[in-house]
């Protein structure tokens, strides 16, 4: 096993009759991994596998060399928010972080001071002498990510972390993201608006029904899925000239010229073979003013890996 | 066990405490353990008053107790007010019968100062003789011991452990918050020890006050003397068996409702079962008997409750001398037990999973 690593080898986990996640084999360098899948596809299971709160039917899981089974050494290292929307009754939310920290042993005045740096972090210092019951939807979520961030974790797991954030907090909270995987530490995000993961991840898990359908950095997934043809849109002054050379090429299987006149929209089964073809053309007489992936992103790849229905859920 | 693992638990039980002492959910077991003190309160308020309410009647109708002893059923009303004198209350009233007949039930009340006598009469014929109890030190002693067992040691103490206990894992699965100690780098064992003392600390708290309260309470009424020379006898070593005896019933219901807690998802089920089984067990052979924790703990009590014959019986089957067990015994017995019950519970939280949906 790696020691810098998340690894889960041949994981399942049933409850009862019903599966949670099925025969899952990953292993999770560090940066930002995004989990995604519509609701019930495994997400959370996953990540309560992960952080010990659920145990595996069959299968190992080690973070970074640690079992989840042994919680005194998993959270000194694993920092998780999760999905519950559910707090300890009558505490502020300077009293939820503090009292979290106790549980680590820490003394009052190192648990104070981490419990404002978390906070501060969050950007939630000035609603911290307040009681969660009063907090707002986004407020909750931070108060979460605080908990979570407090101990200075090396692995951050954090379910649905952006929900009910508004767009400046939204970024704020990406930032912060992309700067705990900068420092080398593994964030596990799960998402099910696609359009984020896009911003934020270095790879992404796809999940569907308890199983992993794809895995790795997002172009990368896109690019091994041949029966979906890539759709590559090219603005150009002669779009009827380019169709007619395109169209000449045997992996290309469609050319639509686009409404305005402006270019073409080629859908090729190789990408590579594709642009090289193109930089000829560029050399000839068609003026091409710009060339970009048109479904190179995660919401196209799982829409073509588990259906469009699965996708828009 | 290392500093920092009593670090983590002394955590737990100060984040616990305050959640059991002072939470909304406390509320109906304070109300179990101090109703108790009210009455005694009330009695001890009432009592002197009542004593001095048949003085001044004696005084006034002067009797001896000797003489009110000599009446015995099947006398006249003549001859009982030939031998005590009038009444110094009477109540008569007919009832109409078949034929233009009537019934006539009379009674008469005397008193000796210490005791209310009432007669009563059923067509002139004495029938029924009523005596109360002189308010006396060791009559109140042998009420508290009746109490003690009967209500406070297997209602008060027993439904407060099921509140107390059972919320510490299950409250938290109920309220979607025990998962927040579950990311937190501690053995579930720990948590589990935590959150027991912490029930205990405050389960003894509340109890033990109530016991203490009680006692004094039930001494109040009477004067210096008699209060101080019970104490300097045998008082304090009672107090001291009574508190004692009370902390163990916490201890003992409270390892077995953090396990129903850990172990069922509906614990007041649970809780039934073992409420039957601690009352029931009386009517079970010698063997089975020594299964129950009352079993154990009314061992241990300082006074045994006599039953007397204007007891309901159900009354006087439950506060039932038990068999005799040694003090030793007995509190060998209930360690063993709770540490036993505990260590079950610490494998069930070492296995415990967050699955809210299922809770």
């Amino acid at each position: 096993m790696n020691d810098d690593r998340v690894s889960f080898d041949n994981v399942s986990r049933f409850y009862g009759e019903v599966l949670g996640v099925n025969r899952i084999t990953l292993s999770i360098p560090p940066g930002i991994t995004s989990l995604v899948g519509p609701n019930g596809s495994g997400k959370t299971t996953l990540m309560n596998l992960l952080t010990g709160l659920v145990r595996p039917t069959r299968g190992q899981i080690q973070v970074l060399g640690v079992e989840p089974s042994e919680p005194r050494k998993l959270f000194r290292l694993v920092g998780y928010s999760t999905q519950f929307d559910s707090f300890p009754r009558g505490i502020t939310g300077f009293q939820f972080i503090h009292s979290f920290l106790q549980l680590f042993g820490h003394s009052a005045a190192v648990c104070t001071k981490l419990a404002t740096q978390a906070i501060e972090q969050v950007g939630l210092t000035e609603a911290a002498g307040r009681k969660i019951v009063g907090y707002s939807k986004g407020m909750r979520q931070r108060i979460k990510l605080a908990q979570a961030i407090a101990h200075d974790p090396k692995v951050l797991v954090l379910d649905e972390p952006l929900n009910g954030l508004d767009p400046l907090v939204r970024a704020e909270t990406i930032a912060l993201f992309k700067r705990f995987a900068a420092e080398g530490r593994h964030v596990i995000v799960s998402s099910h608006v696609l359009h984020e993961i896009d911003l934020i991840s270095d790879r992404v898990i796809l999940l569907s029904g308890g199983y992993v359908v794809a895995e790795g950095q997002i172009h990368g997934v896109r690019s091994e899925i041949q029966e979906h043809p890539m759709q590559v849109l090219i603005r150009c002054d002669r779009p009827g000239a380019l169709a007619a050379k395109v169209f000449a090429q045997d992996h290309v299987v469609e050319a639509q010229r686009l409404a305005d006149g402006t270019g073409l929209l080629v859908k090729t089964r190789d990408a590579d073979k594709f642009y090289r073809m193109l930089n000829q053309i560029a050399l000839g007489d068609i003026q091409i003013e710009g060339v970009a992936p048109a479904d190179d992103d995660v919401n196209s790849v799982y829409g073509y890996l588990i259906g469009d229905e699965e996708a828009a859920k | 066990m290392n500093p920092k693992d009593w670090a983590q638990i002394f955590a737990v039980i100060r984040l616990e405490i305050w959640k059991t002492l002072f939470s909304r959910r406390s509320l109906w077991v304070y109300l179990l353990a101090f109703a108790p003190v009210l009455l005694y309160l009330g009695h001890s308020i009432y009592a002197p008053r009542e004593q001095a309410r048949l003085a001044g009647i004696a005084a006034a109708h002067p009797v001896s107790t000797e003489v009110l002893n000599s009446i015995s059923n099947g006398m006249s009303n003549n001859v009982v007010i030939e031998k005590l004198g009038e009444p110094y209350h009477q109540h008569a009233w007919h009832h109409r019968i078949e034929g233009g007949r009537s019934n006539e039930r009379v009674i008469y009340k005397y008193t000796d100062g210490k005791s209310d006598f009432t007669f009563f009469f059923f067509n002139g014929r004495l029938r029924h003789i009523e005596r109360s109890k002189p308010e006396t030190l060791p009559n109140n002693l042998l009420i508290f011991a009746t109490i003690f067992r009967f209500y406070f040691l297997r209602l008060a103490v027993f439904f407060g452990c099921v509140g107390i206990f059972t919320n510490l894992f299950r409250g938290e699965m109920l309220d979607k918050s025990l998962h927040f100690y579950l990311l937190t780098p501690i053995r579930r064992e720990l948590l589990m020890a935590g959150k027991y003392l912490a029930g205990l600390i405050a389960a003894m708290a509340i109890f033990a006050t109530s016991t203490a309260l009680q006692f004094a309470a039930m001494l109040w009424q009477f004067n210096g003397q008699t209060a101080g020379d019970y104490l300097a006898g045998s008082g304090w070593g009672h107090l001291i068996s009574y508190l004692g005896v009370t902390m163990l019933a916490c201890a003992g219901y409270g390892s077995v409702f953090l396990a129903t807690g850990l172990l069922f998802r509906n614990p007041i089920v649970p809780a039934a079962v073992v409420l039957l089984w601690e009352s029931a067990n009386l009517f079970l052979p010698a063997v089975l008997q020594k299964l129950s924790l009352i079993y154990y703990l009314q061992a241990l009590c300082p006074v045994a409750a006599a039953p007397d014959s204007s007891m309901p019986p159900l009354l006087v089957l439950l506060i039932s001398a038990a068999p005799p067990v040694s003090p030793a015994t007995a509190l060998g017995s209930l360690i063993i037990f709770t540490l036993l019950v505990l260590v079950v519970s610490g494998f069930r939280a070492r296995k415990l999973e967050i699955n809210y949906s299922t809770d």
